[in-house]
């Protein structure tokens, strides 16, 4: 019965996540679901960070260039990808069936000048169709960037271990914020690329009626994402794949000449965890509405690893539970009060205390905080008594003592 | 039958040539012995079968095919099985998942179940069946070299290379380590031990390569391998001179 404590409390987790729009009512309901949305989010970052990171041994500061990668993919498709039932003869097209693919030219942030489609629409007559394609593609454009991305970023990195392939990484997120920042004119760097919402035309779901600005279909939808990717995950980490990136981080040297595609295995773990903090970073980006290339900052990547961190970095439930638990508490903590004549500034200290939070978990309890409990419960009525016991019970001369480092 | 043939292999790291034109085969279940000083080549040799490094001049065939170009796995899934001289069982994965891995890499459309039986009778061939769902980071550096014994096991190559398997294990374990050895060369493969420990060396192997600074100086019977003034210049005699 304790063995199945952990799924009994999934089963129940899951079916209050998909019932919580419908069972709180409270006034700030629209602010709960916002951080519902932005939990999922991290989660998602996290607990995929922590296949890599956790399970491969991968340790990337990368992870939020490929979430920044989705999010951007989905956010210039948007913004510069066109469908139109004539041709522009100005803009670069192609031809789509009945349709024309029509690619705007980058115009700046603060230019007033016309785009080609718009130059295009004054000769046009009036029943030409000019309409964007559903941002389903632009999501999934930047899944595959994701991909496209972290298949080169993980080739690149093969041979790098550690502090080696953590710079890098580092270099590449840099790289990538950089020339964010510096192509205004095609993303509008710190002044930010605005996205369409994920339901423009509001959405009706058994006969309920929901805004573009309602929040319960984002809700639903970064929650279906989160739930997938965990599924994803939890499947692959089961799978001879689990194990195989679990041996390569042990030993990578001894894992092949086991047999075992060293390469291979890498560079899928890459690829899939950057494919999906792509989906994660453009599913987020729609939502939010506004992009900026501030999502690089190292901040960010430092807050997703001590998600994971203290999670737990070899567990992707326990990391996923760690990243939903902090994104709550760094919101409740915002709160400033004071003591005395003294006011206690939360938005600044809130971070210490997170900051602590990491130190001590690395310190105390290496395995993160959730995991050790879900490990509890999945051990439960394995035999108590230790190795080294068994063994001396088994054989007093000592043959098989532990090792020093076994203790 | 097992054919291993290993012609005019050099390597060098820089100015260093650590083998110079080693040429040996090995036809059939032999049990090879291969010793020689420290900085002989005989880990570099073993790294040119595993596929760790690539010589610099020379070929292997491993039953007819190249092996030498072969990245390691690749090496491992046409035959070579080794086991390294510090012991390097996968730490953080139960005893039972460090014996499916080899399993699994070798059959990609195989699970884990298919192999549970297969992985509890080697752990019983092992003594260690009561201890297949610890993690090897708890046993002993005695059963840890048991386990990487067994992985091999579960790989199952043509050729086995075993680098000081017996180095810090109790004699209790060396005993079931000397049956491993036996039992798997009956079954008919090929066996290389690299060791320091004459006395084992000369029990088990019915033939003996002795590396001298990258030079292959005797190959032949242990018996006379080791009246070879060459090789008692070159390794036994400072040895004894050593003790």
């Amino acid at each position: 019965m304790k063995k199945r404590i952990p799924h009994i409390t999934g089963v129940l987790a899951v079916v209050f996540l998909l019932a919580f729009p419908f069972i709180y009512t409270r006034a700030d309901y629209d602010f709960m679901m916002h951080l519902w949305i932005t939990a999922f989010f991290y989660a998602i970052l996290a607990s995929s960070w922590s296949l890599l990171g956790g399970y491969a041994g991968q340790f990337s500061f990368g992870h939020m260039a490929f979430m920044a990668i989705g999010a951007y993919a989905t956010g210039l498709f948007s913004n510069y990808v066109y469908l139109a039932s004539a041709p522009t003869h100005v803009c670069t097209e192609f031809k789509l069936g009945d349709f024309y693919l029509v690619f705007l030219e980058p115009i700046g942030v603060t230019s007033t000048k016309l785009t080609c489609l718009d130059l295009a629409k004054q000769s046009w007559p009036v029943d030409v169709i000019v309409t964007q394609p559903s941002i389903v593609w632009g999501i999934l454009l930047g899944i595959l960037l994701g991909g496209v991305f972290g298949l080169l970023i993980g080739a690149l990195v093969l041979r790098l271990r550690a502090a080696y392939l953590a710079l890098l990484t580092i270099g590449f997120s840099e790289i990538l914020r950089a020339a964010i920042s510096a192509e205004i004119f095609i993303t509008r760097g710190q002044a930010g690329l605005r996205l369409k919402p994920l339901f423009s035309n509001g959405l009706t779901i058994f006969g309920r009626t929901y805004s573009a600005i309602d929040k319960v279909p984002p809700y639903y939808l970064m929650l279906f994402l989160f739930l997938f990717c965990i599924a994803i995950m939890v499947w692959l980490v089961r799978s001879r794949f689990g194990l195989f990136i679990r041996s390569i981080r042990e030993d990578e040297e001894a894992a092949a000449a086991l047999a075992v595609n060293t390469v291979r295995y890498k560079i899928l773990v890459f690829v899939i965890t950057s494919m999906m903090a792509a989906a994660a970073g453009a599913v987020q980006a729609h939502y939010i509405g506004i992009i900026t290339p501030n999502i690089l900052i190292l901040l960010q990547m430092s807050i997703v690893i001590a998600m994971a961190v203290i999670g737990g970095l070899e567990s992707i439930v326990g990391a996923a539970v760690g990243a939903i638990i902090i994104s709550f508490t760094l919101e409740f903590l915002r709160s400033s009060f004071t003591i005395g004549p003294v006011t206690v500034d939360m938005t600044i200290w809130r971070l210490v205390i997170f900051g602590l939070l990491l130190m001590l978990t690395l310190r105390f309890w290496r395995n993160g905080l959730i995991y050790p409990l879900l490990l509890w419960f999945s051990r439960a009525g394995a035999k108590q008594e230790t190795v080294a016991k068994r063994l001396t019970d088994a054989d007093p001369d000592g043959a098989g003592g532990p090792t020093e480092e076994s203790v | 039958m097992i054919q291993l043939e290993i012609n005019k292999v050099c390597k060098n790291f820089g100015g260093l040539q650590v083998l110079k034109d080693v040429s040996l085969k090995v036809e059939g279940p032999e049990l090879i012995g291969l010793i020689g000083p420290n900085g002989a080549g005989k880990t570099t040799l073993t790294n040119i079968l595993d596929g760790v490094i690539k010589p610099t001049s020379g070929t292997v065939y491993l039953n007819g095919k190249r092996i030498d170009p072969l990245p390691p796995y690749k090496a491992a899934q046409a035959g070579v099985g080794r086991t390294f001289q510090v012991t390097r069982a996968f730490r953080r994965l139960t005893v039972l998942e460090n014996l499916y891995v080899p399993a699994l890499a070798m059959n990609p459309t195989a699970r884990q179940r298919d192999f549970r039986k297969r992985a509890v009778e080697v752990l019983t061939f092992l003594t260690m069946e009561h201890l297949r769902n610890e993690y090897a980071q708890a046993l002993s550096g005695g059963q840890q070299k048991l386990l990487e014994l067994g992985r091999l096991l579960m790989l199952n190559p043509d050729i086995m290379i075993l680098d000081e398997p017996f180095a810090g294990v109790h004699p209790k374990l060396m005993e079931i380590i000397y049956q491993y050895i036996y039992r798997v060369n009956e079954e008919g493969k090929a066996i290389i031990i690299i060791s320091h420990d004459m006395e084992t060396i000369f029990t088990l192997c019915r033939r003996l390569l002795v590396l001298n600074y990258g030079d292959l100086i005797a190959d032949g019977d242990p018996e006379i391998v080791k009246k070879d003034p060459v090789v008692i210049e070159a390794y036994l005699g400072r040895d004894e001179e050593e003790q």
